[in-house]
């Protein structure tokens, strides 16, 4: 299992940040089915993919941690957005916008 | 910002592994669950639904891993996994671990002091202020100038902002303790200003106290002998103490770790140059305008940004100058700039070729305790194939076994390196301390600093690249496949392992350093045997300095003439004499002289000859053979002719004769004639290594001298005979301080010094080379026994002979050692040059020597041989093909 490219990554850590701002404090398979199930089910991603991102997001301060229980009275690791990781969600949503802004410009020039 | 907060995470997280293992597997564990469920309430069979919760997840090892990558840092993690797998392997198998690195540390450590000793002489810059613009001023023919020159040169010059004139001093000093002879400097009144130097207390003489002889009774004590003689008095500026029985006012204590600009000299006391007359006290020679006395030494400062070159030009248009104004002394006159610290090149050539010498063999030695870990690691290497092809076959990349190799092999290195260094600074505390067994103070401060542990660090990692690269690479060529089906690989019969490399290498080394210690210590042996010109047993020395004890020159002869008196008196006293010097001591005297045909002679037309003054018996009392004319008597006084007798050397250089006896000569250009009475046979005056050298004797009486020696030739032991001598001497002045006193082999334990100095560091490295040699063959035959024991047994099974197995196992060795001796015969030949720089004496073309050592390395390699060849034999047919 090598390294994904960046952006697949940085796509990846911007879901996870938005669906954590959406839904609250979630475990690690509650959030991998809330991204399948948003994108329509078009990203058929390896769950497994998702833990060492969540990784990368903790030691970046972005999310924290806590064990706590599931619905079904299971011992979890519930993820949750700080207050940084706010903000990076934020600055990551604007940059997105203004990236995909510029390429439609590009891809349809014709429409004045 | 937050890349380096992650940064941190990763390696704070280093440590709490197995937590955090726990928690991913749990936290895997229930997300498993949780799909599961989510699956079968889909409708799945329960193991549809744990296989598909499987495949999405990805595969749970993968997960594991992929997090891991992320979760530390992985270099660091089998860096530190290495390290632990590396002490472990040697914790192991202690006495291959203790073996290594004791090679090791007796190599690195050698290494590590001789770089000290050259770190200390070499490179190390003097505790003074910008010590890289001091220069040391040499010219053709000596390596000091007379004092009006250097008051020309310190005045005319262009390109110096200050230059020093200093000249080494004995002393009579009285402290509470008495009188006693000690070394001191008579410096220029600018020494301290222009070296910038900083008193520790008190304060240091300037150019200013410095104008007028006799004017300046100043003296600054160096901080040792503060401390040891004046008991670190704090109150001692501006103390009176008597020199030469006058007195001197101390101004100031010099700093600690100052002692002057020659590093071998270590003086107790700094006088203004101007009292030279008083210090030195020899009658009326005013030898601060005396343009023939070539005795000081020159120090200069460099102007910030002038070259050597610019100021060498310089010095030699103002010799030019000098030459024209005083073609007598000065014709001819050519500067060098040198170093400071080594009294110019006359330490300083042979110190750099010693040392580097010696360098060049603890290299060797290093060399051979390298090849040494080389084989034996290597052997290591090949009983861990299997282990490391298995390693390879689970998935692990070459790299990391290779870097695990390599780890291994650092460590040991480090570990030597340290255990080397320590030794290494043992020692040079050792060698610091270490004070030379003669009156004079020289002592030499070896302690290692930063350069020399970068130096160890650097050899300790070289070393490791040398003997750990091969089994690294050995390694790195394992064939899974070939391993792990059948085996480890037999010694081949025709392939040339690199292990036999290594076996002739160390037999080559050792060759080399064994033939370098016993070539060596033949050269000592000569120099013991060699002609001295005088028979130094059965002679007993006191000597005394009149001059500094203040007796004028009547009083002084009076007092020589008492002494001899009251010494012959003594009993077994067979013939006593007495003479300003003796042959091989530090107090040598030379004078140029030149035949007495020449009518108009010139500076080129004298020969240069070392003088004594003597009184008559001193020729008997030395054991000096007189092979024509007479000795000198008691009538050869100041109202007779003047005489002298002089050498065979003397005779055939100056005289062009065979037999001087009625020739004449002058003693300098314009000196008074002398007639040659007697001719005695040559010998050694300076050192042992000087070419035969013209000597002239001066009756003594004719020629007075304050600085005197009392020899005596006795039947009794030398302690007893010096202990009578001192008596009778205390008895006719009670104050008089009396110094290098003994048998006169002891005092010449400091022309014996360097040759002594050098056969015990090449034979402590040919021990060593031995001791390497040793263990490496033994270890690498008891290898190639344990082997083949299954093809020993098979052959002794089906009738194979002990002289057969005996060849088996000692063939190939055997031809290995002869190989190596050839070459390190061929090495040692092609080295005799650097040999005779390091020992006088020894020659490489001393064939019984070689022929010696030839037999001692077949020895040495039968030897190590012996216990696994006795065990080959021993070798029980049955239980070897049960092996393995």
């Amino acid at each position: 299992m090598g390294e994904r490219p960046d952006v697949w990554q940085g796509t990846l850590a911007l879901m996870v940040l938005k669906t954590l701002e959406a839904m609250g404090p979630l475990h690690g398979y509650g959030i991998a089915r809330r991204i399948e199930l948003t994108s329509g089910n078009q990203l058929l991603i390896n769950y497994g993919t998702l833990y060492p991102a969540l990784l990368k997001l903790e030691q970046e301060g972005y999310i924290a941690s806590e064990w706590g229980l599931s619905d079904n009275k299971r011992k979890a690791k519930y993820y949750r957005l700080t207050r940084a990781g706010r903000k990076q969600l934020e600055r990551e949503a604007r940059q997105w916008e203004q990236a995909t802004a510029i390429v439609a410009r590009f891809l349809a020039p014709e429409e004045r | 910002m937050r890349k380096l907060r992650a940064w941190f995470r990763r390696l704070a997280a280093m440590r709490n592994k197995r937590q955090s293992e726990h928690d991913l597997s749990v936290e895997l564990e229930s997300h498993l669950e949780m799909h599961i469920e989510d699956n079968l309430r889909a409708g799945m069979t329960p193991d549809e639904a744990r296989r598909q919760a499987l495949i999405k997840l990805g595969g749970v090892e993968q997960v594991k891993e992929s997090y891991r990558e992320r979760r530390s840092v992985p270099v660091l993690e089998t860096l530190v996994q290495d390290l632990r797998y590396a002490l472990r392997m040697l914790r192991r198998n202690p006495g291959f671990t203790s073996v290594a690195v004791l090679s090791l540390a007796l190599g690195i450590g050698a290494n590590a002091l001789v770089f000290s000793v050259i770190n200390a002489l070499l490179l190390r810059p003097l505790p003074v202020e910008n010590p890289d613009q001091l220069v040391f001023l040499e010219n053709k023919s000596f390596n000091s100038q007379s004092f009006p020159n250097y008051r020309d040169l310190r005045d005319r010059n262009k390109t110096f902002s200050g230059m020093v004139g200093y000249r080494l001093a004995p002393m009579e000093l009285e402290s509470a303790n008495g009188a006693t002879r000690i070394w001191g400097l008579l410096a220029t009144g600018n020494y301290f200003d222009v070296l910038g130097v900083h008193p520790a207390i008190g304060r240091f003489f300037h150019q200013a106290d410095d104008l007028h002889p006799r004017e300046s009774p100043y003296a600054v004590l160096s901080y040792n002998s503060w401390r040891g003689r004046f008991g670190g008095d704090p109150a001692i500026v501006g103390k009176t103490v008597r020199i030469n029985r006058l007195p001197y006012t101390v101004l100031g204590v010099a700093p600690p770790d100052f002692h002057g600009t020659e590093l071998w000299y270590w003086p107790e006391v700094w006088v203004p140059m101007m009292m030279e007359p008083q210090i030195e006290n020899y009658s009326g020679t005013g030898w601060l305008d005396n343009r023939s006395t070539w005795d000081t030494w020159v120090l200069g400062r460099l102007k910030p940004g002038v070259s050597r070159a610019e100021a060498l030009a310089n010095l030699n248009t103002i010799a030019a100058e000098l030459a024209r104004e005083h073609p007598d002394n000065n014709e001819g006159l050519q500067f060098k700039l040198a170093k400071p610290g080594l009294a110019g090149d006359y330490f300083g050539g042979p110190a750099k070729a010693f040392t580097l010498g010696v360098l060049g063999l603890a290299a060797l030695v290093l060399l051979a305790a390298c090849a040494n870990l080389a084989s034996l690691l290597t052997a290591r290497a090949a009983d861990r194939q299997r282990e490391i092809a298995i390693r390879l076959s689970i998935g692990a990349k070459r790299g990391r076994v290779v870097r695990q190799v390599l780890t291994e092999t650092l460590v040991l290195s480090l570990a030597g390196g340290a255990a080397g260094y320590g030794l290494a600074f043992l020692l040079s505390e050792a060698l610091t301390r270490w004070r030379a067994p003669m009156d004079f103070p020289v002592q030499f401060n070896v302690n290692p600093d930063w350069r020399v542990f970068l130096f160890a660090l650097a050899v300790s990692i070289a070393a490791a690249a040398l003997f750990g690269s091969a089994p690294a690479w050995r390694a790195s060529r394992t064939d899974v496949n070939a391993v792990l089906k059948g085996g480890a690989a037999s010694w081949g019969r025709s392939r040339l392992a690199f292990r036999d490399v290594l076996v002739v290498v160390q037999v080559a080394l050792c060759f080399v350093l064994v033939a370098a210690c016993l070539l060596s210590l033949r050269g000592l042996q000569q120099t013991l045997k060699m002609r001295l010109g005088f028979e130094p047993r059965d002679v007993s020395v006191v000597a005394f300095d009149l001059g500094l004890a203040g007796y004028s020159d009547e009083k002084g002869r009076l007092f020589q003439q008492r002494a001899l008196e009251a010494v012959q008196q003594l009993p077994g006293v067979r013939v006593a004499a007495y003479s300003n010097s003796v042959p091989l001591s530090i107090d040598q005297s030379s004078t140029s002289v030149v035949a007495a045909d020449k009518p108009a002679p010139r500076p080129s037309d004298s020969m240069s000859a070392h003088y004594y003054q003597v009184s008559p018996g001193y020729f008997e009392t030395l054991g000096t053979r007189l092979l024509a004319g007479r000795d000198f008597t008691w009538h050869d006084d100041a109202d007779s002719p003047r005489v002298a007798i002089v050498n065979v050397a003397f005779a055939r250089q100056v005289l062009h004769c065979e037999n001087a006896v009625g020739k004449r000569f002058r003693s300098g250009l314009s000196g008074p004639l002398a007639d040659v009475i007697g001719m005695v046979e040559d010998g050694k005056y300076e050192s042992l290594t000087e070419s035969q050298t013209p000597a002239l004797f001066w009756p003594i009486l004719q020629s007075y001298n304050s600085t005197t020696t009392l020899e005596v030739r006795s039947s009794l032991a030398a302690a007893e005979m010096v202990g009578l001598m001192r008596q009778a001497v205390r008895r006719l002045d009670p104050e008089l301080p009396l110094y290098e006193t003994g048998s006169l082999d002891q005092m010449l334990g400091f022309a014996f010094f360097p040759t002594r100095a050098a056969a015990i560091a090449l034979s402590a490295f040919g021990v060593l080379a031995i001791m390497l040699a040793v263990t490496g063959i033994h270890g690498l035959v008891s290898y190639a026994v344990a082997r083949r024991v299954r093809e020993i047994g098979i052959r002794v099974a089906v009738g194979a002979r002990p002289a057969q197995v005996l060849r088996l196992v000692l063939g190939r060795v055997m031809t290995l050692i002869a190989i190596g001796s050839v070459i390190g015969l061929a090495l040692a030949l092609a080295a005799g040059q650097v040999l005779a720089s390091v020992v006088y004496g020894a020659s490489a073309r001393d064939a019984l020597t070689l022929a010696v050592v030839v037999a001692t390395v077949a020895l040495l390699g039968l030897l190590s041989s012996w216990g696994p060849t006795r065990r080959a034999l021993r070798i029980d047919p049955v239980l070897a093909l049960r092996y393995e």
